[in-house]
């Protein structure tokens, strides 16, 4: 057999593309079972009596109710979610939106200092937040937010600010200054500039933010912990620790709030598959 | 009373200077254009005028009103972009609205001056599109359409050509000729380093180099008499030949001879000082000597053909630097061969050794 130029791939190089092709994909299915794998053993483990978790750990379920989940849901997982959906969601905007005006502040205007400007902002990146915890917890006592959702919310938007503000601005560097000159000529005012004009133009990096903040926020512990004592304003990740130390035993229902707790991160992650990759990219540079 | 007026307009940028003291009156109605090698600062003075950058010192007046610290907005004029600056995220319809809309006009205004304009640029069928389902030509127009309904009293273009191919951009420089004609009482400043630009459209040119004004003149009066060196050879394509000569008072007349040994006898001794000069001839003005006493005399070193024409560059031992000729396409000419031009003594452009202009009348 003689293979010429321009003559179709001999059969045997056909032959190892396929199997270089099916080892990359035994690979990817691999790795997604050791992801996937978990979360599924969790969530199934939810629909398990806890006689069956012991005895079966492997096996499939042998009834699809939903008992522990209601159950984990009227034991307080409800709260902890509404608690949890409060919190991110109102730290969200108010993060990006503030860094989003800071962003627009230190890249479009004639302010003086900026350099020092945006050092301070970039140097609360360094603040640790175990560091400040002390003098939080007394800031916040003195002013009567302590163990309210507002302690949470103020300090989730704090802490998330520089690195927020730092992302957005490296996007607005990148953005010609042509548009928002154009916009001036028209007359428009520096909130009508950045609403109109630099808001949807920055979009693809509001939402980036936005979902790395849910990331962080939904998953917070270490403020929620401290900053929250009661159950009505404890998050997700605070109530399901208490709510193993009560009901400790009770592996099913744990299981099944965690399912739950769980949940709107996955279905956040499918509906903005593309946003999270970028928004997890973003920043590492061009 | 003019409609705009610079006074030593400086701009600095952090202790440097790019503007160095630009005064210029501008007509109510006037198509100005600036010209100048590129970084002369010819976009700065463009964004001054705007407000987009702070005049350093000097004052701008437009329409007798002092306008230095007046918002862009309120200057009453439009600026087309070079980038066009279109807003991605918006309709045509709301790219032209835009500024209406924040204006506080009301929406059946609006609709009406945006249809006006479009009918003007032909956009109408458009409207509804996003900018990037435009062709650049259709952008370019989009741009002008912004600045259009807003009415203004002063019209700004920075380059706004530069990205179009050769043909478009013929196609556009017209219709911006005629826009300008359907809108005699606006005053135009445009922005070009393309010198054909700038002789077709302008009513005045604007020379401009490293932040100062070369020359302020018709396009006629910056062919026929440049004030300098750099003008006379920024003005005109290809560039003016100057080569240093010496200038002598014989029988009564001015005589300029240069280093190749040709000469020219020029007349009207007095007004020219005998020394050493630069002498300047445009490529279209020279022709073959025949008969005539030859200014140049060389080897012909290399020709470039564009049909009706030919730019026939001869080596005449100065410098290195060959003279170009713009002989008919018809003519019979070979590399390699020798050559004799002569020049119309009144198409002999002379300046002194710095360059300043010596013969005042120009030619004739
Ligand atoms: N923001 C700035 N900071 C510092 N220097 C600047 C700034 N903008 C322009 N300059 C300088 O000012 C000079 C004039 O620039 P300008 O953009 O006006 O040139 P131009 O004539 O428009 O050139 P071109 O034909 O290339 O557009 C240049 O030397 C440039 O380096
Ligand atoms: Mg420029």
């Amino acid at each position: 057999m003689t293979v010429g130029t321009g003559n179709p791939p001999s059969e045997s190089a056909l032959f190892w593309t396929a199997i270089s092709k099916s080892f990359v994909y035994s690979l990817l299915v691999c790795l997604g079972v050791i992801v996937l794998y978990p979360l599924l053993w969790m969530a199934a483990s939810g629909f398990k009596t806890n006689t069956q978790i012991f005895n079966a750990p492997f096996a499939i379920p042998l009834s699809w109710s939903l008992e522990n989940y209601i159950g984990a849901w009227n034991e307080g997982v409800r709260s902890f979610l509404v608690s949890s959906l409060i919190v991110t969601a109102t730290s969200a905007f108010c993060t990006v939106m503030i860094s989003a005006w800071t962003a627009y502040g230190l890249t479009r205007t004639r302010m003086p200092c900026k350099p020092l400007i945006t050092g301070f902002i970039l140097g609360g990146l360094m603040l640790s937040p175990t560091v400040a915890l002390i003098p939080l917890v007394r800031m916040m006592q003195s002013v009567g937010l302590y163990n309210t959702h507002w302690a949470l919310i103020l300090l989730y938007t704090a802490f998330r600010i520089p690195f927020t503000t730092f992302l957005i601005r490296a996007y607005m560097l990148e953005l010609p200054s042509d548009l928002d000159e154009a916009a001036r000529m028209d007359g428009a005012t520096e909130g009508q500039i950045f609403w109109h004009i630099m808001l949807p133009l920055c979009r693809p990096i509001i939402v980036s933010s936005v979902i790395l903040h849910i990331l962080f926020a939904w998953n917070e512990y270490l403020f929620a912990m401290i900053f929250t004592n009661a159950q009505e304003v404890q998050t997700l990740p605070v109530g399901l620790t208490s709510l193993m130390a009560k009901h400790g035993t009770d592996y099913a229902q744990v299981f099944a709030a965690m399912t739950i707790s769980a949940l709107p991160i996955v279905l956040l992650f499918f509906a903005m598959q593309r946003y999270f990759v970028r928004g997890l990219t973003e920043g590492i540079g061009k | 009373m003019a409609e705009m007026t610079l006074h030593q307009i400086r701009k600095t940028y952090g202790g440097i200077e790019v503007l160095h003291g630009i005064d210029l009156e501008c007509e109510k109605g006037e198509f100005m254009v600036f010209v100048g090698p590129s970084g002369c600062g010819k976009s700065t003075l463009l964004r001054c005028i705007a407000g987009l950058e702070e005049i350093s010192s000097g004052e701008l007046r437009i329409g007798g009103a002092l306008m230095n610290d007046v918002p862009p907005s309120r200057r009453g004029i439009s600026m087309v972009f070079q980038s066009y600056a279109l807003y991605p995220h918006m309709t045509l319809f709301d790219n032209m609205a835009f500024g209406l809309k924040i204006a506080g006009i009301k929406k059946n205004e609006i609709r009406e001056r945006v249809q006006r304009a479009a009918d003007i640029l032909q956009l109408t069928p458009l409207l509804g599109r996003y900018p990037k389902a435009l062709s650049g030509g259709q952008r370019q127009r989009v741009a002008i359409g912004r600045a259009i309904v807003r009415d203004p009293r002063v019209f700004l273009f920075d380059e706004p050509l530069s990205n179009l191919d050769a043909a478009l951009r013929v196609a556009t420089r017209i219709e911006i000729a005629k826009l300008k004609q359907s809108m005699p009482d606006t005053t135009m400043i445009y922005v070009t380093h393309d010198q054909v630009e700038a002789m077709t459209l302008a009513d005045r040119i604007v020379v401009l180099r490293d932040g100062e004004i070369e020359q302020v003149g018709t396009p006629q009066e910056l062919y026929r008499t440049p004030r300098n060196v750099f003008v006379a050879q920024f003005i005109g394509s290809p560039a003016m030949n100057v080569l240093p000569a010496q200038l002598h008072h014989r029988d009564g007349g001015a005589t300029i001879t240069h280093a190749a040994s040709g000469e020219c006898v020029l007349g009207g001794a007095g007004a020219f000082d005998a020394g050493p000069v630069q002498l300047g001839v445009r490529p279209e003005d020279l022709a073959l000597a025949g008969d005539a006493a030859p200014l140049f005399r060389g080897r012909i070193d290399h020709i470039e053909h564009l049909g009706e024409w030919q730019l026939v560059h001869t080596d005449v031992g100065i410098d290195d630097k060959p003279i170009i000729a713009k002989l008919p396409g018809d003519l019979d000419v070979r590399r390699g061969a020798d050559i004799a031009l002569a020049a119309r003594p009144s198409s002999i452009h002379v300046f002194d050794t710095d360059g300043r202009r010596q013969n005042g009348a120009g030619r004739t």
